[in-house]
């Protein structure tokens, strides 16, 4: 069975984390790179923390820096949610894995260019590098098989009332690729917020025993106090939700929308427009996600995990 | 003990039906109806109001209020409430004059008359609250409550983001709801599930009176409209605002932050609710998160047959 080819764009962050071990462990996909952004934390803080991981979990690949800020704004980091570190939580050890010389800009733009196939590209974090990759080399668009993203809210925001974290920190980057028209699924927190794991699901993969099961155990007991105050059952695993979509489309509904984002508001900077009812009766540039089979998204997770023993 | 109220409203299909239940119930006591510039223009509005009070044989003040926004142009749904803004209903010519004084001096005089009792039931765009509260300031510590149909937790109707009400005007929409007076929001979220069904309205149009008429045969043609966006029927905007007015027991509210968007792109109008508290931001308003929908449509139906079966 033919793997797909995507790149992970990405700010660690726990979620991130957590998504970059599902695509790895899975057979659907073949994980070209991992390039990161600033987001969660700064730029120095996300990379590190990508290379962490993957060492930590015995993968190579390759891994790319990218911005520092976003496109027009100050940066906006997530202290809150991922601790100082962007990842704390879990002691985990100096990287081995090498970095790539090549900013994250130019992997992406090689990669795809390079390649036979179309690429589907995965950002779990802002826009900014994949917005930066659409200024540059336009003309890899058609080679852009579907950019899947995490980011994004028909209904209610995270980091304001109105707008989610990822697309409030560089909306203008955010702008560009929705207006790309690239095919484009967004697993906002619609979706994402449905996508929860309970703490007794916590301890069955501490519970799988291996080192990346007790690690990502480490990880969402730290995530999860931040998740406290929502009120939740649970804990909203985020940016694996889109890493699940390209591995299985079947676990997630979505409905095509026309979406605006909002980059000048007072109080709606970032907000994801979402013409459900399509009173604009303009084009839809959006396959937006609605519902997921949390049951068989969590299986999907314990089945990733198990693989690194 | 009557609750002494002014209505100020924008006739309008849905206010007609709220005004009718006014006149019908014995829970309140309307010291005078306001018009105002929304769902057609100020002329039209205020025609109207005097005619369904006519019409339901009730004697109250009619007063004339703002032409337009506070600082835009209007904008009217001619396509949803008709020319005459009444539907195709044709109401004999009204006898009545219109009150001497404007809205703003009425609804003044009124809360000085009732004694910080004075409860405002807000139908359409806020330009009348608005220019009330910036010439009498001091109205702030004498009104009792504001309860507004308008604005949305969720999805907008006239753009993905905006209710009508507030679309029309999010300035005076922004003074009133800073303006420290107690409020209740009835907005999309809510009248989505105060809605009538066909059985509901075919049992209306049976009391055989004329304002049940109107009910019903104006609501009808909507049917399919709103079952295809997969409502359950007919959503009773202003009605629902009306019934929660007349029976608190009907609405689920939570006392929340509310920021009202008038500088955004593609979120004009925008009402941004803080659900999960993450602005930090004083709580200013009750926002309306359910409707016991069989007292609300019972309450309807027990207010129409008064007209006689």
């Amino acid at each position: 069975m033919k793997r797909k080819p995507v790149i992970i764009d990405c700010d660690p962050g726990h979620d991130d984390a957590i998504a970059l071990l599902v695509a790895f462990a899975s057979e659907k996909l073949n994980v070209k790179a991992v390039t990161t952004v600033a987001g969660n934390q700064t730029i120095e803080k996300t990379f590190n923390n990508a290379l962490k991981v993957l060492s930590f979990a015995g993968i190579n690949t390759i891994v790319s820096k990218g911005a520092s800020k976003p496109l027009l704004r100050d940066l906006i980091t997530a202290p809150e949610v991922h601790g100082e570190s962007g990842l704390d939580g879990p002691d985990l050890p100096t990287p081995t894995l090498k970095p790539s010389d090549k900013n994250a800009v130019e992997t992406i733009i090689e990669i795809v260019n390079e390649s036979e196939e179309k690429i589907i590209l995965i950002p779990t974090g802002p826009l900014t590098n994949i917005a930066t990759v659409l200024l540059s080399a336009p003309e890899l668009k058609t080679k852009i098989e579907r950019i899947v993203l995490m980011g994004g809210s028909m209904i209610g925001g995270n980091w304001t009332p109105a707008a989610e974290f990822n697309i409030v920190v560089d909306p203008e980057a955010a702008n560009i690729v929705f207006n790309s028209g690239i095919p484009l699924t967004m697993c906002g927190l619609d979706v994402t917020h449905k996508a929860q794991i309970y703490r007794e699901e916590i301890e069955e993969i501490r519970n799988i025993g291996n080192k990346v099961a007790i690690m990502v155990a480490e990880l969402l007991d730290f995530y999860g106090k931040f998740y406290e105050r929502f009120g939740f059952k649970g804990f909203p695993l985020h940016d694996p939700v889109a890493v699940a979509y390209v591995i299985d489309s079947t676990l997630i509904t979505t409905k095509p929308c026309h979406v605006d984002i909002e980059t000048r508001g007072e109080f709606t900077s970032g907000c994801t427009v979402v013409d459900y009812y399509d009173v604009l009766k303009k084009s839809k540039n959006v396959d937006v996600a609605l519902d997921i089979d949390r049951e068989r998204f969590i299986k999907m997770l314990y089945d990733a995990i198990k693989k690194y023993n | 003990m009557k609750k002494p109220v002014i209505i100020d409203c924008d006739p309008g299909i849905d206010d007609a039906i709220a005004l009718f239940m006014a006149f019908a119930t014995e829970k309140l006591d309307v010291r005078a109806i306001t018009t105002v510039a929304g769902n057609v223009n100020l002329e039209k509005t205020s025609k109207n109001a005097l005619k369904l009070a006519e019409y339901a044989g009730y004697s109250v003040k009619v007063a004339r209020g703002a032409s337009k926004p506070i600082t835009r142009e209007l904008v009217t749904a001619e396509f949803i409430h008709g020319e005459s803004g009444l539907g195709n209903m044709v109401f004999p010519e009204p006898t009545e004059r219109f009150y001497h004084k404007n809205a703003y001096d009425t609804i003044y005089e009124e809360a000085i008359n009732c004694e910080n009792k004075l409860h405002i039931i807000a139908l359409g765009p806020l330009t009348n609250i608005a220019i009330t509260l910036l010439k009498y300031p001091d109205i702030k510590k004498k009104l009792n409550h504001i309860t507004v149909m308008g604005g949305s937790t969720e999805l907008g109707n006239h753009t993905p983001a905006a209710e009508f009400n507030i679309y029309v005007d999010p300035e005076a929409a922004k003074i009133v709801f800073e303006s420290g007076v107690p409020i209740t929001m009835v907005g999309l979220n809510v009248t989505s599930k105060a809605y009538a069904t066909e059985e509901d309205l075919k049992e209306i149009l049976s009391y055989n009176n004329k304002p049940s008429e109107f009910v019903a045969k104006s609501l009808m043609p909507l049917l399919d409209f709103f079952e295809k966006l997969d409502f359950g029927g007919v959503p009773l905007h202003d009605p629902a605002a009306m019934a929660a007015v007349i029976d608190e027991s009907l609405l689920k509210t939570k006392l929340l932050h509310v920021d009202i968007e008038t500088r955004g792109d593609v979120t004009r109008g925008k009402t941004v609710v803080d659900v999960y508290g993450v602005t930090g931001k004083r709580p200013n308003v009750n926002v309306a998160f359910n409707i016991d929908r069989e007292k609300f449509i019972n309450l309807l139906k027990g207010l129409m047959k008064k007209y006689g079966i």
